[in-house]
């Protein structure tokens, strides 16, 4: 345990050794004896110079509960500051409904609304009578008269300047925001998530909001959520922000009655404290969940955040309808952003899946082994384990060595023979696992979602196959979009992993660098600091290699993960290409005439600034040229040849090399273009003096 | 060599106090010593040089399976009437209704050839058709006419203009002084001249300092009394003359930091010799400067760039000229440069301490092993045993790396004791 004490000391020690380079280790030892009884009077005299200690309480054991550590930590879970917090809150909640609407394959429909609460409101809600302030010197906020006086010096400065730049006609800018006089004051809000989704049965309900870590979606498979906190997290911060308890109503599609529970959380025990649990009636049959958290949080801060996510969301789960509000006491500030329901098709519910080999370590063998029902080895190996097949077993048992027989129970395996049989699962070649139990979005609904959301002028999707690090399956689907409204110039990066967007953190993700860096925009006629292009990643995983404590971006070093996202992004573009190039000869097309007729003045002049200056030097300097040369400059010098003439001239040609580049444009795009349609021809020998043609719209008839 | 110097190391070290403030001093012989050595590297230079100036080597005679394209310096009066024949070429086609076409001589580096027996790079006879009415060409075909317009001009009245006097004539249209650049190398080869027969020059760039005397412009010139920035080349070749020298060898330098050094130390009056930069790559007053010096004064050139790939890139445009005007390779190329440093293996031979040196970045460690694969690289086997150990050390030093030792170690030590022992490649 690293004391202040033996810190402060330790400084002391080097500070006393100067010429300890030669040899640290003795030294440095010595002094840390020493330490230890502390008898050195020039350590005890500065240990005492700084205030006294109670180094007794950092010697008491303690135990945290999870609740607690979570509690401690919260920026592990996203909820750093309260801007954040009321972010990692909607979209904790958000997750989590449509996780539960897509598990009984139901189209969700998702109702998230922030109020924002006063102060006085909040106090009314929590009981707190409004208190004025008497003494105004103590708060933060008090402006002392020197700084009004200064302030109103500056004010009064800006207007000068102001009134002198009008006087003088320049353009004047906008009043000067005058920033608003940053209150430490807490802004709190009631958010409310709805959803149509499973519901909760009556008796779980208190466990499943109020004890840290226990969940539905541990397991291997690909999920939402991050940590498994999900609601939980915010019931936490709720409850260190503003006191006030999680309301839950939940409807199951078989009862006919509602849910309602009040209920906070005991942080110390991990145990929830219910205050109302009660069975309500059902009266609009009504399934799915709706709960609602006051916290304190930061709108005006994260209020972009916040409509980014939505409106990613909406991107990648384009079968989902939001609605999403935000209501406040101004009514301007309010927001009510509807995301509508594109398609029902939604994407299979991920299923569990089996572990792969080469992806356990050894805690994760033995509780695979505590946890099986098979009795003997050959049977563990080959149905608690994906890719191991029945032969495949076998070779495994008999590679382990002597000690090890298939018929062995496996319950009976010592902690020696575990580590064998891990040394073997990292050393063996085993199949890399399908992406049967992956659930990516699907190229038409990412598709979909971009057109829906970015309204682009073209769009690539790609979707790759099943790939593998590290004994995890992943798919990386990408998009590209050019053009759209609300995006703006140069590259815009949707990040998703397991089909939620990703926000924060972007520039060393992996989706970013490979975008910026190894992706040669050119190549594909994309011009990446003016076009407007989107790049939409989604990767699905059951693991998806987060980096950084708050989960919010994949690091780069995985080189499996990142050449499979610059594949996706370049067969994206590729598709592009050729649309674009298509583009660009049509616009060619068109202005072929215009950028030619641009430099037929510059260039005539040029040509005929030079025969005039020959034949003006011909007449002084009788050079000889050739006849037909010498006719020429004669005309030149006769005016019979004018810079005009040479203009028209080249004018006509360049028409006539329009004319025919048309015609070969045409001849060349009109008929892929137009599309084809079937004609039919009846035999010779009929007796009618006509010939049909028939389509199928209409009959040409030709008569003889 | 290396062996020996590392036996004796631990001698030297005991030695006396003066010697390991400038390490590896102590191995130097008095400078006539020096001097003799260097004395017979130019005996054999100017034998060489005489010998092979009865026979000079040219491209029609080596009866080569491609054709190949090479310029010679035209007269002002043959510019102006080869210009004059083409644009009135180009009138009677336009009055005809038929636009008008350039035929360029490409300067891809798909053209290019590497001859072995000349040591230089030239170019092949491929030709692209410029025309007027296409829109990829039209901007390059027009400004194209206006360069032949402005270098009708300078011919007509006989003066010399610089490149950027060039582009700020119609600004407008070339945009940007590369365009007017690339195209006036174009006309260059469409013309079948050099470029300073175009009356055409760069801004001054190379410097010289040493035992030389020119005559610029009728001004007899002593590159002695120059003063420390010594005497700028000047841009057009046809106005130099009388070169005369009692230098033994002449020094070509990449830097200007280490060209002020030698400079200022009067590193010629130690050991006789001539002291050129072009501070980067050779513009091609330089490079014409050099090869004047080599063919008129038969000196042995010796090269002192830094160590890595772009020092290397630097001397083989002095050597075998650049892809961009390989067209004149013949009147730009300074055959038979000797690589005197700074070596890689003179990084750890005089122990350059790590921290002078730096780690070459992945475009560097491209560019070594592109150099490698070159042919006038492959010639010299030498050359690529220094280039592999650059690019599989992964290290990278300038000259400057040697100031370590003290600003002066380049002059006093380094310089003396490589001469001294004849280690150039």
């Amino acid at each position: 345990m690293d004391t202040p004490t033996s810190r402060m000391t330790r400084s002391a020690a080097k500070k006393d050794s100067p010429d300890s380079g030669k040899k640290p280790p003795f030294h440095s030892k010595q002094k840390m004896d020493t330490e230890g009884s502390s008898d050195s009077p020039a350590e005890t005299k500065k240990a005492k110079s700084k205030t006294p200690r109670k180094p007794k309480s950092a010697h008491v054991l303690k135990q945290k509960s999870p609740a607690e550590f979570f509690a401690d930590n919260k920026n592990i879970a996203g909820f750093d500051n309260p801007g954040k917090s009321l972010y990692t809150t909607v979209r904790e909640l958000v997750e989590n409904s449509l996780d539960s609407a897509e598990s009984i394959s139901e189209l969700p429909v998702v109702e998230i609304t922030i109020e924002d609460i006063g102060r006085s409101k909040f106090n009314s809600m929590i009981g707190l009578a409004d208190h004025e302030r008497v003494d105004e010197e103590l708060y933060d906020d008090f402006e002392s008269a020197k700084a009004r006086e200064k302030r109103l010096a500056k004010e009064a400065r800006h207007q000068e300047i102001q009134a002198k730049n009008a006087s003088v006609g320049k353009k004047v800018k906008g009043p000067m925001a005058t920033k608003p006089t940053k209150s430490r004051e807490a802004s709190y809000y009631r958010v409310t998530c709805k959803d149509n989704g499973r519901g909760m049965p009556h008796d779980d309900i208190p466990n499943m909001f109020g004890r840290v870590l226990s969940g539905t979606k541990y397991g291997l498979k690909q999920t939402r959520g991050k940590f498994g906190l999900g609601a939980k997290m915010a019931l936490i911060w709720s409850k260190m922000s503003t006191g006030l308890p999680i309301e839950i109503s939940s409807s199951m599609k078989s009862q006919n009655y509602t849910s309602f529970c009040r209920l906070d959380i005991d942080i110390h025990r991990n145990i929830p404290h219910i205050h109302v649990h009660e069975k309500r009636e059902n009266m609009d049959i009504w399934h799915g969940a709706e709960i609602q958290i006051v916290i304190e949080g930061n709108w005006t801060t994260y209020r972009s955040k916040i409509l980014h996510y939505m409106r990613q969301m909406a991107v990648i789960t384009p079968y989902a309808q939001f609605l999403f509000k935000f209501l406040s006491d101004t009514p301007e500030k309010n927001v009510t952003v509807r995301f509508a329901r594109r398609t029902d098709i939604m994407p299979p519910i991920p299923v569990e899946t089996k572990y792969h080999p080469s992806a356990v370590d050894l805690l994760l063998i033995k509780r695979l082994i505590a946890e099986t029902s098979k009795q003997n080895l050959f049977q563990f190996l080959q149905h608690e384990f994906v890719n191991v097949g029945k032969s495949y077993a076998e070779r495994l048992i008999g590679e382990m060595g002597p000690d090890f027989s298939p018929k062995m129970p496996v319950k009976s395996l010592t902690a020696q023979q575990i580590v064998r049989i891990h040394q073997l699962f990292r050393q063996a070649k085993f199949d890399d696992p399908s992406g049967n139990c992956l659930s990516p979005a699907g190229e038409y609904n990412l598709r979909l979602g971009i057109i829906k959301e970015l309204h682009p002028d073209m769009v690539a999707t790609y979707s790759g196959s099943a790939q593998v690090f590290e004994g995890h399956p992943f798919i990386v689907e990408a998009g590209v979009s050019v053009g759209g409204k609300d995006v703006k110039q140069g590259l815009n990066i949707f990040r998703f992993a397991n089909r939620i967007p990703l926000l924060f953190e972007q520039g060393a993700d992996v989706v970013t660098r490979t975008a910026i860096k190894r992706i040669n925009w050119n190549n594909y006629k994309i011009n990446q600091t003016q076009d407007k292009i989107g790049v939409f990643v989604s990767i699905v995983s059951t693991k998806i290699p987060f980096k950084g404590t708050g989960k919010e971006y994949i690091g780069d070093d995985i080189s499996e993960i990142a050449s499979a996202v610059k594949t996706a992004i370049q067969q994206c573009c590729a598709q592009l290409k050729s649309k674009i190039v298509k583009r660009i000869q049509a616009r060619e097309q068109q202005e072929r005439k215009r950028s030619l007729n641009k430099y037929i003045p510059n260039a005539t002049g040029a040509i005929y600034d030079m025969l005039k200056d020959m034949s003006q030097s011909r007449a002084s300097k009788k050079k000889r040229y050739e006849d037909k040369d010498a006719d020429l400059l004669n005309q030149v010098s006769a005016h019979l040849v004018t810079k005009e003439t040479l203009k028209e001239k080249l004018t006509q040609h360049v028409e006539q090399v329009d004319y025919e580049m048309a015609l070969e444009y045409a001849t060349q795009t009109g008929v892929k273009e137009e599309p084809r349609e079937d004609v039919y021809i009846p035999p010779l020998e009929a007796i009618n003096k006509f010939n049909d043609f028939c389509s199928p719209y209409f009959v040409f008839r030709l008569f003889h | 060599m290396a062996d020996k110097r590392k036996r004796r190391r631990p001698v030297d070290d005991s030695d006396s106090e003066s010697d390991s403030k400038l390490p590896f001093k102590s191995k130097l012989k008095p400078d006539s010593t020096i001097l003799q050595t260097l004395k017979t590297l130019k005996d054999s230079a100017t034998a060489a040089a005489s010998s092979s100036a009865t026979k000079p080597l040219t491209l029609s005679d080596l009866n080569l399976s491609t054709a190949c394209r090479e310029v010679t310096d035209l007269s002002l009066s043959s510019v102006q009437s080869s210009i004059e024949s083409l644009i009135l070429s180009f009138a009677h086609s336009i009055l005809a209704g038929n636009g008008f076409s350039f035929s360029v001589p490409s300067r891809s580096s798909a053209n290019q050839l590497y001859v072995p027996e000349l040591d230089r790079i030239v170019l092949k006879d491929k030709t692209a058709v410029r025309p007027f009415a296409n829109v990829s060409t039209v901007r390059k075909a027009t400004i194209t006419t206006r360069i032949l317009q402005l270098i009708h001009q300078l011919c007509l009245k006989s003066i010399h203009v610089t490149k950027r006097d060039l582009f700020y004539t119609d600004v407008k249209l070339f945009q940007d002084q590369t365009q007017s650049d690339a195209v006036l190398d174009d006309v260059s080869c469409i013309l079948g001249c050099t470029r300073s027969s175009l009356n055409v020059v760069a801004a001054e760039k190379g410097v010289v300092v040493g035992r030389l005397i020119f005559s610029d412009n009728g001004d007899m010139i002593d590159c002695t009394k120059m003063g420390m920035g010594g005497k700028a080349i000047p841009p057009n070749i046809d106005r130099v003359g009388d070169m005369q020298s009692d230098a033994l060898f002449i020094l070509l330098v990449e830097k200007d930091a280490a060209y002020m050094r030698l400079a200022e130390d009067r590193f010629y009056n130690r050991f006789p010799c001539i002291i050129v930069t072009a501070k980067g790559q050779p513009d091609v007053a330089t490079r014409l400067f050099m090869r004047k010096m080599k063919t008129e004064l038969k000196l042995p050139v010796i090269a002192l760039v830094d160590s890595d790939p772009y020092g290397l890139k630097i001397l083989s445009v002095y050597g075998c000229g650049s892809k961009n005007m390989s067209y004149d390779s013949a009147n730009l190329t300074t055959p038979d440069i000797k690589w005197l440093g700074i070596r890689p293996s003179d990084l750890d031979k005089y122990k350059i301490p790590e921290q002078c040196r730096l780690p070459m970045t992945e475009q560097d460690i491209k560019t070594g092993k592109d150099l490698l694969e070159e042919d006038f690289v492959k010639k010299n086997p030498g050359w690529v045993e220094e280039l592999s150990l650059m690019v599989k050390s992964k290290q990278k030093a300038e000259i400057q790396a040697l100031s370590s030792f003290g600003f002066q170690y380049l002059t006093e030590v380094y310089l003396p004791l490589k001469l001294q022992q004849k280690d150039w490649l």
